[in-house]
């Protein structure tokens, strides 16, 4: 914890002067887009909040592998810290998507496999934390907890996939590892940027909250006392 | 690369795009949107590892 402590700060500073250098460069150096024109902007800030509340499902996922296996209790407390991060990420792109859709599409919603699939971690991630939260055994909590994220993690593949096997309002991915990206190399240097600063933020978020978790199950072991 | 697409803060504000609408409304909502939900997170949390702190000493 005391070296986790000490990266947190370097972490901290690094991403946030990144995402801020990266916003700014979207928002207000790259040039409009032909189609979308100046709405297009928003994906510098939904498209880090997309990628990252899919990509700490994932994270949640091998915690909570890791726990049922090797019975690791650190990674069930990771698994409790990571759901709210994930629930606000997904909230993010939920708004930040449905602001963008009134210029782009007309409308704030459509029931679009992409975007109810995505509702639907949002969803999950909000159940995961009140089912944990009910039980007052916390080992039985943290079973049933690692469980359903391992049975919930068939959605990842769905949000990624559902805007190819099913015909969506919502366009297709514009950077994949096999294509060229379908966007600008102009616009994509900001967007990577974005995406790389905003992990680093949510990444301290994780921290902050992994901690706040280790502090209230721990609370009665010597060296929490030692710690604080 | 590094030209500034808007001349002046007005237009940064109203973010006109060719086909005449203004964009501006729905960028800024959503940045409001994105720094208030990760600063209300940060404040959150770290006041909860305050109070924590506080009880156990």
């Amino acid at each position: 914890m005391y070296q986790v402590d000490r990266a947190y700060s370097y972490i901290f500073y690094i991403s946030l002067v990144l995402y801020l250098v990266s916003i700014f460069w979207g928002l207000f150096v790259t040039p409009e887009d032909f189609v979308q024109g100046n709405s297009y902007r928003i994906i510098y800030l939904h498209v880090p909040a997309s990628f990252i509340s899919q990509s700490l499902y994932i994270a949640m996922a091998i915690a909570s592998a890791i726990f049922l296996i090797w019975k690791v209790k650190l990674s069930a407390y990771l698994v409790r810290s990571i759901a709210p991060i994930g629930a606000i990420t997904t909230f993010i792109a939920l708004i930040s998507g449905s602001i963008w859709g009134i210029p782009t599409w007309g409308t704030w919603w459509v029931w679009d496999a992409r975007i109810v699939s995505t509702l639907i971690l949002f969803i999950m991630y909000l159940g995961l934390i009140s089912l944990h939260d009910s039980f007052s055994n916390h080992e039985k909590a943290d079973k049933f907890l690692s469980i359903l994220v391992l049975v919930g993690s068939v959605n990842i593949p769905i949000i990624k996939m559902s805007v190819e096997w099913w015909s969506t309002l919502h366009q297709p991915a514009s950077i994949t590892i096999s294509d060229k990206p379908a966007i600008d190399l102009v616009m994509l240097y900001p967007l990577f940027g974005s995406i790389v600063g905003f992990a680093g933020i949510v990444t301290c978020l994780v921290i902050l909250s992994s901690k706040l978790q280790i502090l209230r199950r721990e609370r009665n072991k010597s060296w929490i006392k030692n710690y604080v | 690369m590094f030209n500034f697409e808007f001349n002046s803060l007005a237009e940064a504000f109203l973010m006109q795009s060719q086909n005449g609408q203004n964009h501006g409304i729905f960028v800024w909502t959503v940045l409001i949107i994105v720094f208030l939900s990760i600063l209300a997170t940060f404040i959150f949390y770290k006041m909860s590892i305050k109070q924590i702190t506080k009880k156990l000493k």
